[in-house]
């Protein structure tokens, strides 16, 4: 289970406090001559604000995970409505970049595989109580914010409904292709969305989005019942 | 749905004998008029718990909280009435409302939880690993007494943290920021929860920020938390957030915690508090 980093982008976000009023001798720095945005890095990196020594899942530690590559950066300071242009052409092309195909091209996998990864919101929890991969896979957690199965009434509404997403669009190949790239990396399609990046993050393999599309999309799913 | 015709009626009972009381008002008082007022599906989404309100378990909680105030603790053996949150030594009505404020004592911004530790470890004296400062959740712990009666004495008083010291506002501002800081694997950032009415995680809805009507609930700790079977603090909540969105470990009493609880309250702004609250 990789999380992939732009590393270089984390080390200039790391640097960014340095510059801006932090002492290196341990005293508080002036707070009120910080912008809120320097403030909020050394709120976090450098006054405690965080626990970062914490081991994570990916390998890391929280420190890292606290760190923000450059899609995470500009989506910090608004949203589809707010940003200007510039910056969601950005936002879409990284979108675009971080997205990795399936060797031989993308293909369907177990709807009923895709049914469980769709439910379960275990994963990547660290803190008081951290989440033991080892004891369970991480999950996708699609009803968190989705209306899938029409028989399922606890989803939520932060994204929009699902039910019926096969019936209504087809199963072709381009359908198929497309629905990979917006849950492998959904800001190539709709720049700054809330929607994590369950490939491009590392959260799901490409097996298991291959096996959440079969859930979307394979006519015998009980989303498009 | 709530029944409105039946809550109405002992609401305008309620508010007929309260004008003289000043500003204080039950929290279930409070909670039927934002509910009259704005109709929010935050506000009204159990109607257990509406029903259940006026007979919180976090009302055993401040009156615990009451007696221990008032007690003298500690290796110095004081009581609290000699703490000062903002308003003065042992003044308490109204005070939490006006909380993250700076203390010239400390020459910080200090939440309720923080300005308590501060009093109990200076003035009562108490050590820092002592249970009674240590323990920060749960409602039988010391320091969830305390801060349920000392937030209980605002329960209707608007939210109205000061902004008059430059750290308050460099707090506030700096607390913006990191409400719609994204990061970590799922890109998350508490605004991705807390920006639009309506919506829902699972069955659950979500309080918007951008809503102080419905905002003033979901900021109104300490709350008998019927899912924990426990009270639980603001400090508790942020904790919890992070963890939800797969950030790191919030830091009690850290600066950082301080600045997202600053930037909250600020969001409330004029809108009566409800405590105790209770919630899912």
């Amino acid at each position: 289970m990789k999380y992939a980093k732009v590393t270089a982008t984390a080390a200039a976000g790391a640097l960014l406090f340095v510059s801006t009023g932090a002492q290196a001798n341990g005293e508080k720095p002036d707070y009120t001559a910080m912008t809120p945005e320097a403030l909020a890095e050394y709120l976090i990196f450098e006054a405690n604000g965080i626990k970062l020594d914490q081991k994570t899942q990916e390998g890391a530690t929280v420190k890292e995970r606290q760190m923000r590559d450059e899609l995470q950066t500009i989506c910090s300071g608004g949203t589809r409505a707010t940003l200007a242009g510039d910056d969601l052409a950005k936002v879409a092309s990284l979108g675009r970049a971080g997205i990795v195909k399936p060797e031989g091209g993308v293909k369907l996998g177990d709807w009923k595989k895709g049914q469980e990864l769709a439910r379960s919101g275990f994963g990547f929890r660290v803190g008081h109580n951290n989440d033991d991969h080892s004891t369970r896979e991480p999950g996708g957690n699609c009803y968190a914010c989705h209306q899938l199965d029409p028989k399922e009434i606890a989803y939520g509404t932060l994204g929009p409904s699902l039910m019926n997403y096969g019936k209504l669009r087809g199963n072709s190949q381009a359908i198929i292709d497309y629905t990979y790239d917006v849950v492998y990396s959904p800001h190539s399609f709709f720049p700054c969305t809330h929607m994590p990046r369950f490939g491009a993050n590392g959260v799901l393999t490409q097996q298991q989005i291959a096996d959440v599309l079969a859930y979307l999309i394979d006519p015998a799913s009980p989303v498009n019942q | 749905m709530l029944n409105k015709r039946t809550f109405l009626i002992p609401l305008c009972l309620m508010m007929a004998g309260a004008s003289a009381a000043g500003d204080y008002r039950p929290p279930e008082d409070v909670l039927a008029e934002l509910i009259e007022k704005s109709g929010s599906l935050y506000l009204t989404q159990s109607e257990q718990n509406l029903m259940m309100m006026a007979d919180n378990p976090a009302s055993w909680t401040v009156e615990e909280g009451e007696a221990l105030f008032h007690e003298p603790r500690g290796p110095n053996n004081v009581s609290l009435e000699g703490c000062d949150f903002g308003k003065g030594p042992g003044v308490l009505d109204g005070a939490y409302v006006e909380m993250p404020r700076y203390f010239a004592d400390t020459g910080r911004v200090m939440d309720l939880e923080t300005r308590l530790v501060h009093c109990m470890t200076t003035l009562q004296g108490f050590a820092d690993d002592d249970p009674a400062v240590k323990s920060r959740h749960g409602s039988n712990s010391d320091m969830m007494r305390l801060q349920s009666y000392i937030g209980s004495k605002s329960s209707g008083y608007p939210w109205n943290p000061p902004l008059d010291h430059p750290l308050e506002t460099a707090m506030r501002d700096a607390g913006k920021v990191l409400f719609n800081r994204r990061a970590g694997p799922m890109d998350f950032s508490c605004a991705t929860c807390h920006s639009e009415s309506g919506k829902r995680i699972r069955a659950s809805v979500l309080p918007n920020i951008n809503s102080p009507e419905e905002w003033t609930k979901a900021i109104s700790w300490p709350a008998y938390r019927v899912g924990h079977q426990h009270v639980r603090s603001s400090q508790h909540r942020v904790r919890g957030c992070y963890w939800q969105m797969r950030q790191g470990q919030s830091v009690a009493g850290s600066d950082a915690s301080i600045a997202l609880i600053s930037y909250w309250t600020d969001a409330a702004r004029g809108q009566p508090a409800i405590l105790p609250d209770m919630k899912r």
